[in-house]
């Protein structure tokens, strides 16, 4: 048996050996960046990217992309850290909005503002973008760090069908959602599924967002957690599940939120516009979308409120600065309308420039699904994404205090938000 | 005289070869060791008592051992959560270890007899651990999912209620405790049957002569001579189970509210900061510390009954 | 034989049985899940076999990565790490089991290290090691850390001290070298050590996914884990378990059957090393 295996093992070897050792041969003159990206959706991003850094490179022959898949948002941001520390990592790549000033601070990204400056179409090229998604990739003093990229949203997402059926209308604030969920709950439907588990942080800071409160402002040193929007934000989820009874207690699950409302098991559900394709392909009803309704009434009777989320393109300090023009032309070339535009057909994320929304490719998308433009259309209601100082331990700080009030493992409100701001306080002062 | 040492020379008679002779062999594993585990960890201890500055390109502060200080310091961002993850952990360990390393040996004696179809039962109970662990740990997400899950499904199936596994609180933990037990005990299995594969089979002849029950040879036979086999699968056993990341990755991020939080995890969650390196290597220390008290208890334990055995 | 001992294995059997049924359970759900159609949930159609069969989701993940190159690169990662480990594991067991030197116990529990400070959590410093070795992205980088194993000295130890000294010394007196002693001796009658402390080393290996996805970047040189993680990670979709449950069964199904064929060599070793 042994000598069996020694022989599979040594032609393995020698395999191995050869591919090895294989010297990567590199062309002359030519620059390769190395593209990091992270992939959250099975569109096989890869070959799309392989995809563009074709058409990119036959516009720019001298500049050759290298794609490298790096796992999930997490895993990618560890990985560049780790590279980082040891002096390597890529020239470009795609990281959260909200790492923003983790990178700032440690100094290794460098500004795309000095590009645009340099362009000559440098000011028409930034104001070609939505707002709400600069929003996340300027510090305080209005520079421009990174350019957005595949940028989502959190929607509500109803089924059409149902609501028609019980003659309710599509809920614009916290009172009217409650009301139709109560309507929509039967013994076995559930009315609204709002995921909780995991990074509940993001969708809740809609609550904030909406009720005029948001939890950072302008500045990136403060952060207001323990406000009213808040408590009144939590309080209203747990009587969604208690009160209500339209809503199973505890943390609910944000992986499995598209499968329970395209199975049916739920009448509304709160959701990224980065699971829309997918909703649209699965469900067999009508699938609605809107607005998410999470504040009260304002004086139009509306409470809507939403955060953005979704991915920036980053370039990096440690690269030659022939690199960082080149990884330039590579995100001006992905920031381009065409690529938005192709980009959102094929992912689901919403193409971050305006014109991308005029081009023939989303008029199309628009026209045959008018769901994909709610999510463009809630930009106007969108506010910053979370993103302040200490940005990842301010979001696990508060990831866990809304945690364990979702889940009832905490049940004194003012007590934890006070805590929980305490700590944030002495973060951010450090 | 150490039964262990086959070489009865006292230690100036060997010639030069071979007294050198185990640091050569040894050599190649410790050229390993060295580079990628006891280098990096005397850099971890040092990087422990620094706390990286506001600027990468700035030294880092020495802080002594305020780092480890405020991993207990309720008001701390870290602190405040670190004694529930050390909590879950210690608890985490011993439950895996308590319930999967008797099953396993179960398992072992079950499968150590003559059976038809011999590589069915096996495979089924050493398939778990041939998955990889973001597959297992999926399967599992699509087992516990609430309403879309098997167990829902079935639950439901029976008329019953369906069970929040991964957002309750209170039964999170367990969850992930099955999950690990379903996943390991196939490994600890395999080293069980190989160390009963090693008892003679005529000492269970001579104990059956001798009129010894089923049980007494299981106690007084089988549980001695497997002493040894005991002390790996116990040292491995508590070593895997501190090191319990994926499941918590793919199932519930360590939620609702840290309560299937595991230190490892933990880690891997506050290492995305640059600015926590400190911690993140101080708590890197202290799970080798955890690791390090539980195996020398196991070896202190094991290894002395065995001399006495010996003797 | 009586009867009575027949009913009583009859009983041990079917226990037996009932319990693997419950190990099996997952398995079995996974390769249903796996060829139910992507949009059917569990609770949709009948619990079993959906509403159809369909072979969509492996056409789906198939499509997703390069798999004959992800499985090329997982072989040449794990065969390139145990053959290593067969040799460094060897060597160390035996010092560690047999012989008597100054310090044995220290770097016993130096070595004991590795199991307790798993290589992901050093992670920063690990890939700056590799970056200085000049390996970055390459299978050496993925294999190096896990050449010397200490999972495997300390199986190799134990396994080692079990056998009967006299048997050595007896070879000894016949003039046999370390080599021989190893050949006739130690090897055979640990090989179900061995057998398992592969299946050990295979597995987990095969399964790695952080450090591979750290130390390389070409897709060439990363292992399958790496294409299975492109299904996983789909917090922007949500979880679809039919695609992952797919991608489950192509990445665990060449393990299973090297399992299933190598198992009865497995008995064999057992029976044909037998300690009688």
């Amino acid at each position: 048996m042994i000598r069996r295996i020694q022989h599979v093992m040594f032609l393995s070897l020698v395999l191995f050996v050869l591919v090895a050792v294989a010297p990567a041969i590199a062309q002359e003159g030519t620059i390769t960046l190395d593209f990091y990206f992270p992939e959250a959706s099975a569109n096989n991003a890869q070959a799309i990217f392989e995809e563009y850094a074709a058409m990119f490179s036959e516009q720019h022959p001298n500049i050759q992309i290298n794609v490298v898949y790096q796992g999930s948002y997490t895993d990618n941001r560890t990985i560049i850290q780790s590279q980082l520390a040891a002096g390597e990592g890529p020239d470009v790549a795609v990281m959260l909005a909200t790492d923003l000033l983790s990178f700032i601070e440690a100094g290794t990204i460098v500004p795309a503002q000095q590009f645009v400056d340099a362009s000559e179409d440098g000011e028409a090229y930034v104001d070609g973008f939505f707002d709400a998604f600069l929003l996340n990739s300027m510090d305080e003093n209005g520079q421009l760090w990174a350019i957005p990229f595949q940028r989502s949203t959190p929607i509500l997402y109803y089924n059409a069908d149902l609501l028609a059926e019980a003659g309710i209308a599509v809920p614009t604030n916290r009172d009217e959602l409650a009301a139709a969920a109560q309507a929509l709950t039967t013994e076995d439907r559930w009315g609204l599924w709002y995921p909780s588990e995991g990074f509940p942080i993001w969708m809740f800071s809609a609550f904030n967002i909406a009720g005029g409160e948001p939890m950072v402002g302008d500045a990136f040193d403060q952060v207001f957690f323990n406000t009213e929007s808040t408590a009144s934000g939590l309080q209203y989820l747990l009587d969604l599940s208690g009160e209500y009874g339209v809503m199973p207690a505890g943390a609910l699950s944000w992986g499995d939120g598209p499968t329970i409302f395209t199975s049916g098991q739920t009448a509304m559900l709160a959701h990224t516009t980065g699971s829309l394709t997918r909703i649209l392909n699965e469900a067999t009803f009508t699938v609605g979308t809107a607005f998410l309704p999470f504040g009260a009434a304002g004086e139009d009777g509306t409470g809507y409120g939403a955060p953005t989320g979704g991915g920036n393109l980053y370039i990096f300090a440690n690269s030659t600065p022939e690199e960082q023009a080149a990884a330039w032309e590579w995100v001006r070339f992905l920031s381009s309308p065409e690529i938005q535009a192709d980009w959102t057909a094929r992912t689901g994320y919403i193409a971050s420039v305006e014109s991308a929304w005029e081009t023939d490719t989303l008029v199309q998308l628009v026209e045959a699904y008018p769901q994909y433009a709610s999510a463009r259309d809630q930009l106007a209601f969108a506010g910053k994404e979370f993103t302040a100082f200490r940005s990842i331990d301010v979001q696990n700080v508060i990831n866990t205090t809304l945690s364990s009030i979702i889940a009832g493992e905490v049940t004194d409100i003012p007590a934890a938000l006070e805590a929980a701001q305490a700590q944030i306080d002495s973060l951010l002062a450090e | 005289m150490d039964a262990a040492v086959p070489v009865k020379n006292t230690r100036l008679r060997k010639p030069l070869l071979a007294r050198l002779a185990p640091y050569l062999l040894i050599a190649p594993t410790f050229v390993i060791i060295f580079l990628f585990t006891l280098k990096p960890t005397v850099g971890a201890i040092h990087d422990s008592l620094f706390r990286p500055a506001r600027l990468a390109q700035d030294p880092s502060v020495y802080v002594g051992l305020e780092n480890y200080f405020d991993l207990f310091d309720p008001m701390h961002h870290i602190g405040g959560r670190f004694g529930r993850v050390l909590g879950n952990t210690i608890l985490f360990g011993i439950f895996t270890v308590a319930i999967g390393v008797p099953l396993a040996l179960m398992f072992a004696m079950l499968l150590n007899r003559r059976l038809r179809v011999m590589g069915f039962w096996r495979f089924s109970f050493v398939y778990p651990s041939l998955l990889p662990v973001i597959g297992a740990a999926s399967i599992w997400a699509f087992i516990f999912a609430d309403q879309v899950g098997l167990a829902a499904a079935v639950l439901r199936m029976l008329g019953w209620e369906d069970v929040n596994w991964l957002g309750n609180p209170n039964l999170v933990l367990w969850a992930i405790i099955i999950i690990n037990v379903w996943s390991q005990t196939g490994y600890y299995m395999l080293f069980f049957l190989a160390g009963l594969q090693g008892i003679p089979r005529d000492l269970y002849e001579a104990a059956d002569l001798d009129g010894a029950s089923a049980r007494q040879q299981f106690v007084y036979l089988t549980l001695p001579l497997l002493r040894r086999t005991t002390l790996f699968v116990l040292t491995i056993g508590f070593a895997f189970a501190f090191q319990t990341v994926d499941q918590l990755q793919a199932l519930t991020d360590g939620g609702p509210g840290d309560r299937s939080n595991l230190i490892l995890y933990f880690i891997y969650q506050n290492i995305g900061e640059r600015r926590n390196w400190g911690y993140v290597n101080a708590m890197t220390i202290l799970l080798a510390v955890l690791v390090l008290i539980v195996t020398v208890a196991n070896f202190a334990f094991f290894e002395r009954g065995g001399r006495e055995h010996d003797r | 034989m009586t009867a009575k001992p027949t009913l009583g294995s009859r009983l041990v059997s079917l226990f037996t049985l009932v319990i693997a049924g419950i190990w099996l359970t997952p398995l079995i759900f996974t390769l249903l899940m796996s060829v139910r159609p992507p949009a059917e949930a569990i609770t949709q159609g009948g619990l079993f076999f959906g509403s159809t069969i369909t072979l969509e989701n492996y056409v789906n993940a198939w499509n997703i990565a390069p798999w004959p190159r992800h499985y090329l690169s997982s072989i040449i990662f794990v065969v390139g790490t145990l053959v290593v480990q067969w040799v460094t594991v060897t060597m160390a067991g035996y010092a560690f089991a047999r012989m008597k030197f100054a310090g044995r116990n220290i770097l016993l529990i130096l070595l004991l290290m590795q199991l307790m400070i798993p290589p992901g959590v050093l992670l920063v410093q690990n890939f700056a090691t590799v970056r200085d070795l000049g390996l970055f992205d390459t299978h050496w980088a993925m294999m190096l850390p896990y050449w010397g194993s200490a999972f495997g000295t300390l199986l190799l130890r134990q396994t080692f001290r079990e056998i009967p000294i006299d048997l050595e010394e007896a070879a000894r007196i016949d003039g046999a070298n370390w080599f021989q002693l190893m050949r006739r001796i130690y090897i055979p009658l640990a090989l179900p050590a061995y057998v398992a402390f592969s299946l050990v080393s295979i597995s987990s290996h095969w399964n790695e996914f952080l450090w591979p996805l750290v130390v390389t970047q070409s897709e060439n040189v990363r292992p399958l884990t790496v294409a299975l993680s492109r299904l996983i990670r789909t917090a922007d979709q949500g979880s679809m378990y039919s695609l992952l449950m797919a991608g489950t069964v192509l990445v665990v199904a060449p393990l299973s059957i090297l399992f299933i064929l190598f198992q009865r060599r497995f008995v064999e070793s057992f029976a044909s090393s037998g300690i009688k």
